[in-house]
């Protein structure tokens, strides 16, 4: 049996200094991983299938308001609340530390999303179609998920994959910068890095030691594997 | 297909296997083994550059095409306006080439206009029909009755259409787009005798200061200077650029300022003429700048009295402070930067506004600068395709226009104060190049349909990204779906059918050969088959030529004829009493002027400011909300000299209280499932101000709102007034 270890952990690095909230991530993530489309009833429910969101907060008020954006997606956490609780081991933890989704396995209790303390975890409630010729966007490389079946972001893991095959077949590991996610590689004003948290000398290790860098609910002792980094503005300089 | 209908299936196929097992079925278990066509390797994905046409910026794309089919639209990293970054509304630009709605073949219109009763015919007969009018309107000698009305075009497609009208003999050619940077290649003009647009070195600047410039959504280049912006932030080691925003709306780009300035409508050029005589009187000007420009700080000081602190902080609602204090940081940052936008030219005194604001940015010595501004590397464009645009409306108001030929659509994207659509109704004929049955093609008399962008040929020339001319190309990247044709293409053969001048003028046998014409004669090099082969080859793999153009060589300077701008009172339209409010049209960010508005990507995109999906609303400021007794989501009416609309009200605590803004794309009566009939179009109440009728202000229109019930139907994806928790998270 191959051993459970990997020289990866993958990670990701969010400036929110650099992030304009301009939502090109938003539509990446859905043309790359054939995120449903989802109709205004769908989202007036609260249904929407969006793996990656940008919360939007207003802060005071006129005329000394701010606002302040935050890209949301899953946080890979290392001790995730949606793991333990599948009971079919659909949500499962991989060795390179990404937080797998199988939908093949789900069965669609929808625990993961009820414990995960981000809100990233999105149900398909509907059948979700795209009329023809739409369906030629879809992409070969994910399944498209049916009704009843729970999905989240994954890193696009997709691309992971490819990476690291291109890396086994000329025997070696995966250069820093060689793959990144669909939101990461279209950020105009990049404010996402991705990269191999396991080898510190990675763009992405280095920035995560930034002294401006923190977690989203840091106290819930998930370990995510994202870390932002604070905005800047006069409050903070 | 269902998981349960997909678990039968697989059993019955494990069945039929285990009884056909002895047959030979083989050449249906591989099929794959030798490959289903040429040049498609299944499960490895080709990359095509390819550049982006959905706004003038014209970013470069890698578009990723795997069975022959389109998936994903990537930006290009070598090219220097994107440097393989891209937008929302870019890499939406997949749905357009797969649209459910597209037309795939012509249609002749059977209804009466507007109905959308068309009949299916094939080209042979469409052409045919376009010829018979071309050909009446050569026999009647009244050529001058063929007007053409297209978007802004760049490369050889903008050379193209011209010579087609000019070869015809119809002057009437009007590129016109209602955000189109006229008014700043109007002001360059004026203050510096050049008319091309700028291009600002964001990324190297200290102090960047805006006054209405949203360059992260819709100005100019968004996505380069998105990135010049994030470069700007914490692309330097030890420093951090500062960022002022001044706007009376805190716009998306308004949200990443440090400071927000929320000045009077149309007061934006008095509050930089302010910031230009304190820095003058307080001696923080840059002393080599003026005097290489010809200019005497005494002299300026004196024309500029008018416009001392106080008087600007009353015009402005500004504190006098907070006005001396960014005026003191902005000539003390050096390099810093300041940025003219739509916000502010859209107004009656826009264009001095403007140049009051360059002005500001030859005080500080920002002119020619690392970290400052210089002239863009792309060719002049039209300065006042509004006039040209009444001047059109006249002439088919007087019954003088027989034949229009449209591409893009106007009926949607124009103000209808200007009486564009009532005249346009008076062409007897108009036919439409649109891909999809918009609010024009509903309109036309006959309908050619173009390819989609991503099944075209062309060059693109980047609006304002790069110091450097740039040379973007598009090729095909799929074979086209439907039975359409390109535009130039179907121009081409209406010349060669006419015969004579045109088919003289316009000899070549498809665009693709005109394009690669013309490419290689910019790019000069080899003339032999082979190679001229051979380099256009490498240029498409490429997707362009990117390094070797200089710019235009000649820096900014103060043209010595032009006067001193002088932002007088601006002037509105709507009495003050009957019509309370400002109201602001902004380019929505999911669908700029309206032409995303069919891409089911955008529509669900929430709105980042508001976090809405699939509609239109108004923004209002709490208080002035509070004031009318209207709460989050009600439905509200507005009304303005002009019309009066109907939409879900959104409390926005960023904007002036005496401010209402409703953002464009929306309000569309065609363009496919997805626009249809959702939200409203805010330019049905846009007024023009009696005393400037040749100018493009469309945030000068005053307006009254009033609830009308708590049902609005808004649906945003986010919590309505945001989380009052972000210190939880610690952001």
């Amino acid at each position: 049996m191959e051993k459970m270890t990997s020289p990866y952990k993958w990670g990701m690095v969010i400036d929110l200094d650099r992030c304009t909230g301009c939502g090109a991530c938003v539509v990446a993530c859905q043309a790359e991983n054939n995120v449903g489309l989802c109709d205004k009833k769908e989202i007036s429910e609260g249904r929407n299938m969006h793996w990656l969101r940008i919360e939007r907060y207003w802060v005071g008020e006129y005329p000394d308001v701010r606002v302040r954006f935050l890209p949301v997606m899953c946080q890979h956490c290392h001790d995730a609340p949606c793991e333990p609780v599948c009971p079919v081991y659909a949500s499962y933890h991989n060795p390179d530390g990404l937080n797998g989704q199988v939908y093949n396995r789900c069965v669609g209790t929808r625990y993961c999303g009820n414990n995960c303390p981000y809100a990233v975890r999105v149900f398909n409630f509907y059948q979700h179609e795209w009329p023809k010729p739409l369906d030629n966007q879809l992409s070969p490389d994910i399944t498209v998920r049916s009704r009843g079946v729970m999905e989240k972001c994954s890193f696009c893991i997709q691309r992971i994959r490819r990476a690291k095959e291109e890396a086994k077949g000329e025997g070696r590991q995966v250069r820093d910068g060689e793959v990144q996610p669909a939101c990461a590689q279209t950020c105009p004003a990049e404010a996402m890095v991705f990269g191999n948290l396991a080898d510190p000398r990675s763009r992405v290790a280095r920035l995560s030691r930034s002294p401006r860098r923190f977690q989203l609910l840091e106290h819930l002792g998930t370990h995510p594997s994202v870390f932002y980094l604070k905005g800047g503005g006069r409050e903070h300089v | 297909m269902k998981r349960r209908t997909f678990l039968q299936f697989s059993g019955m196929t494990a069945a039929s296997a285990l009884l056909a097992g002895c047959q030979s079925k083989n050449e249906k278990l591989i099929p794959y083994l030798i490959p289903p066509d040429e040049g498609v390797t299944p499960g490895l994905a080709t990359y095509y550059a390819s550049s982006c046409t959905f706004c003038p910026a014209g970013c470069g794309i890698l578009v990723r095409v795997s069975e022959g089919r389109a998936k994903k639209i990537e930006g290009n990293p070598d090219h220097p306006v994107n440097r393989g970054r891209l937008c929302a509304r870019g890499q939406a630009v997949l749905q357009e080439l797969y649209h459910p709605d597209r037309l795939q073949q012509p249609l002749k219109r059977t209804g009466p206009r507007g109905s959308g009763e068309f009949q299916k015919i094939s080209w042979a007969e469409g052409l045919g029909l376009l010829i018979d009018r071309l050909k009446e309107l050569q026999r009647e000698q009244v050529t001058d009755g063929l007007a053409m009305l297209t978007p802004q075009l760049s490369g050889s497609l903008e050379t193209f259409v011209s010579g087609f009208m000019r070869a015809f003999g119809s002057p009437r050619h009007l590129s016109y787009e209602l955000l189109a940077p006229d008014w700043l290649r109007q002001a360059g003009r004026e203050s510096f005798g050049q008319a091309g647009l700028p291009f600002y070195d964001l990324a190297e600047t200290r102090y960047l200061l805006s006054f209405g410039a949203d360059f992260v959504e819709s100005h100019l280049s968004p996505v380069q200077y998105g990135n010049a912006f994030g470069r700007m932030r914490q692309g330097r080691d030890t420093v951090r650029g500062h960022f002022t925003y001044v706007g009376g709306r805190m716009s998306l780009t308004a949200a990443s300022a440090d400071r927000w300035m929320p000045a009077r409508p149309g007061s934006e050029g008095a509050l930089a003429l302010g910031m230009a005589r304190l820095i003058l009187d307080e001696a923080l000007f840059d002393k080599a700048a003026l005097a290489a420009n010809g200019l005497r700080p005494e002299e300026l000081l004196g024309r500029l009295k008018a416009y001392d602190l106080p008087r600007v902080a009353e015009l402005t609602g500004l504190a006098k402070e907070t006005i001396a204090e960014v005026a003191r940081e902005f000539a003390g940052t050096r390099p810093s930067l300041a940025m003219a936008g739509e916000t502010v030219a859209f107004q009656t005194n826009g264009p001095e506004s403007v140049r009051a604001v360059q002005l500001l940015n030859l005080l500080a010595g920002n002119l020619n600068r690392p970290g400052g501004i210089y002239p863009a590397g792309a060719p002049v464009g039209p300065e006042n395709s509004f006039g040209e645009l009444m001047t059109l409306v006249n002439s088919m108001r007087a019954g003088q226009i027989k034949l229009a030929l449209i591409k893009g659509d106007p009926w949607h994207g124009i103000p209808p104060a200007t009486g564009f659509q009532a005249a346009l109704d008076k062409v007897p004929f108009i036919v439409s190049f649109s891909t999809l049955l918009d609010d024009t093609a509903l309109q036309a008399d006959l309908i050619l349909p173009d390819h989609a962008a991503l099944e075209s040929w062309g060059d693109v020339v980047p609006l304002a990204g790069s110091r450097h001319t740039v040379h973007g190309l598009m090729q095909p990247v799929v074979t086209p779906l439907f039975d359409t044709r390109q535009f130039p293409d179907v121009l081409l053969a209406v010349a060669s059918e006419l015969g004579g001048e045109m088919a003289a003028a316009l000899p070549h046998t498809s665009y693709l050969e005109l394009i690669k014409g013309t490419i290689s004669k910019r790019v000069g090099g080899p003339k032999k088959g082979g190679e001229v082969e051979a380099q256009w080859v490498e240029l498409l793999r490429r997707g362009g030529r990117f390094d070797a153009d200089k710019g235009p060589g000649k820096g900014y300077r103060w043209a010595a004829a032009s006067s001193l701008p002088d932002p007088a009172r601006p002037r509105f339209a709507g009495d003050e009493k009957q019509f309370p409010l400002h109201l602001q049209v902004y380019p929505s960010t999911a669908f700029h002027d309206g032409r995303g508005a069919p891409l089911p990507w955008l529509q669900q995109l929430p709105d980042p400011m508001t976090t809405v999906v699939w509609d239109s609303w108004i923004e209002i400021n709490p208080t002035t909300a509070a004031g009318l007794g209207i709460s989050h989501g009600d439905l509200v009416e507005v009304a303005s000299p002009q019309g009066v609309l109907r939409l879900p009200a959104v409390i926005y605590p960023g904007i002036r209280p005496d401010l209402v803004a409703i953002p464009l794309g929306q309000g569309h009566k065609g363009g496919g499932r997805y626009a249809r009939e959702r939200g409203v179009n805010p330019l049905v109440l846009l007024a023009l101000v009696e005393e400037s009728k040749q100018q493009a202000a469309w945030n000068a229109t005053r307006v009254r709102v009033t609830r009308i019930s708590a049902q609005g139907d808004l649906v945003a994806a986010g919590h309505p007034q945001g989380s009052y928790r972000s210190d939880l998270i610690g952001i």
